[in-house]
């Protein structure tokens, strides 16, 4: 195939991209460290239609101490169908509560959602959690819980369903 | 670690390294990409990128006319593989990539094989057997492997955590973007030119009628074996950069509703071209969904669309009709009528496996 051998402007295209993308790769280095990977904890309520998902997040330092000044910004997808339904990410605000952060989302639909908190600031990380957003009737706030193994795995004939 | 994660100049060092770094830079400063607006931008922009590699997989097996809803399963095993690579054994990211795209074009290449007397139905189902069987045996892989914070690998059905090659080499999703944008660029010239090739009208002939072609000679099996193959990498480059970008996946990811978009995608944008694919891709993704026009409806108008083309237009917008028309167009404006444009029939021999006197 004389595409391959002909040297034209698409080959100096895919040339110069391999370069850039591997130029990245050559000059990696080693996997953060453990110590600056902070902690996390995510707690979410569903309400209204939509429904609409209001989560706190705490971060801490390694050694417990609150991480202040980061940038958290929330998001989330369903993973049984990626790349649609991607919700628009917002940015959660600092609640005055060292390290604590809060942010509504607004979800298309109930069921499992995997929601991201995307940190940047004095540490840059991603963490993704597995929620159950259930139904909530009236002006209730119902807690988002973990998404446990029962609620992603395939559904089989005669399994029986439970919370 | 926290000076190397945010000192842009930590992860390129010497003449070329900078270059690469005030290009990437350049990227990470454009118009409109700050902020969770441009947060969404971005990240919708390479969910459409990287869909669109699954919908060119799904359009190069239409084109040898076969119907594949298992597309999904080498964009997991590919998505795994890389992941494995990279958050596991810390291999780079190139070629992690590259590794799983191998990957998923050898299981293609592997499931062709015993398929390739199947057609039409039959086909159809096979693949989606093998997908769910890909899913479910997903579920079923445990593989980790102790990390600084914890262990790292597949996790059965509770998904694969923690691929954080981005993170740790400082990589922001704008640059990422322009990665996965260069990678569906090179697919697409590459398919493009391909199809302007005796292997692209070899491929067409196949699809449009196989006896036909094999009675003109044509090496029918082989051409459907490596368009498998090339579908089942295409597909496992798309689900390896989806990886990297969400750090996480889980076997629910790979339904095969994923890999029936990807069939909708190329039968609704168009079999004419690689562009139709991304058309559709363009009309989902980018129009109904992204743009929240009609909240709740967007299935029930996709599907819809895909219904209405199937009868009135089969092979999609952007059909073989349609781009012979436009390549005419441009080849009359620009004053070269007589020269053949769009992939020319090359004559039987040349596409013959025999020898002819």
């Amino acid at each position: 195939m004389n595409l391959f051998l002909r040297p034209s402007p698409f080959c100096s295209l895919l040339a110069l991209g391999a370069w850039w993308a591997m130029t990245p790769l050559a000059n990696a280095q080693n996997p953060a460290p453990a110590s600056a990977r902070p902690q996390l904890e995510l707690q979410c309520v569903s309400y209204g239609t939509g429904p609409m998902l209001e989560c706190l997040v705490d971060l801490k330092r390694r050694d417990g101490a609150p991480l202040e000044g980061a940038t958290v910004t929330l998001g989330g997808l369903m993973p049984s169908m990626p790349m649609a339904h991607t919700i628009r990410p917002v940015k959660a605000a600092a609640t005055g509560r060292p390290g604590q952060y809060k942010g509504t989302l607004e979800l298309e639909m109930l069921g499992v959602w995997a929601v991201d908190v995307d940190i940047t600031g004095p540490v840059r990380d991603k963490r993704s959690r597995n929620l159950v957003v259930h139904e909530c009737e009236g002006n209730a706030r119902c807690p988002a819980t973990p998404a446990r193994p029962a609620d992603m795995a395939p559904a089989r004939p005669g399994a029986a369903h439970k919370h | 670690m926290s000076d190397r994660i945010h000192s842009s100049t930590g992860a390129a060092t010497g003449a070329d390294g900078a270059f690469a770094q005030a290009v990437r830079d350049a990227l990470c400063h454009l118009p409109g990409l700050g902020g969770a607006a441009g947060t969404h931008a971005v990240g919708l922009a390479s969910d459409m990128a990287i869909m669109s590699l699954l919908a060119l997989s799904a359009y190069l097996m239409l084109l040898v006319g076969r119907v594949s809803f298992g597309q999904q399963a080498f964009f997991g095993l590919g998505a795994y593989a890389s992941g494995v690579l990279s958050a596991m054994f810390q291999v780079p990211l190139g070629l992690a990539l590259a590794a799983g795209a191998a990957f998923g074009a050898l299981c293609s290449w592997l499931l062709a094989l015993p398929t390739l007397r199947l057609s039409g139905l039959h086909y159809a189902v096979a693949t989606l057997a093998f997908g769910e069987m890909a899913r479910i045996a997903l579920g079923w892989w445990h593989w980790q492997r102790p990390g600084e914070d914890g262990p790292v690998g597949p996790a059965g059905i509770e998904g694969f955590r923690d691929i954080r090659w981005l993170l740790e080499n400082d990589v922001s999703p704008a640059q990422y973007l322009g990665l996965t944008l260069l990678v569906l660029l090179g697919v697409l010239v590459l398919l493009m030119r391909a199809e302007r090739l005796r292997l692209g009208v070899g491929l067409r002939m196949v699809g449009q009628d196989d006896t036909l072609a094999a009675a003109q000679g044509i090496a029918v099996d082989r051409l459907r074996l490596f368009a498998a193959a090339l579908a089942g990498g295409l597909a496992a480059l798309g689900g390896g950069l989806y990886a990297h970008r969400t750090t996480y996946i889980e076997p629910a990811v790979f339904d095969p509703m994923l890999g029936v978009h990807a069939v909708g995608y190329a039968l609704l944008g168009g079999l004419g071209t690689a562009l139709g694919p991304l058309l559709g891709v363009m009309l989902d993704l980018g129009l109904l969904d992204a743009s929240r026009l009609l909240p709740g409806w967007r299935m029930v108008i996709f599907g819809g669309l895909v219904a209405l083309f199937l009868r009135w237009r089969p092979r999609g917008l952007l059909d073989e009709t349609l781009v012979h028309r436009i390549a005419t167009a441009w080849r009359l404006r620009r004053g070269t009528a007589g020269t053949p444009g769009l992939a020319p029939m090359p004559s039987p021999p040349n596409l013959s496996r025999r020898k002819t006197p």
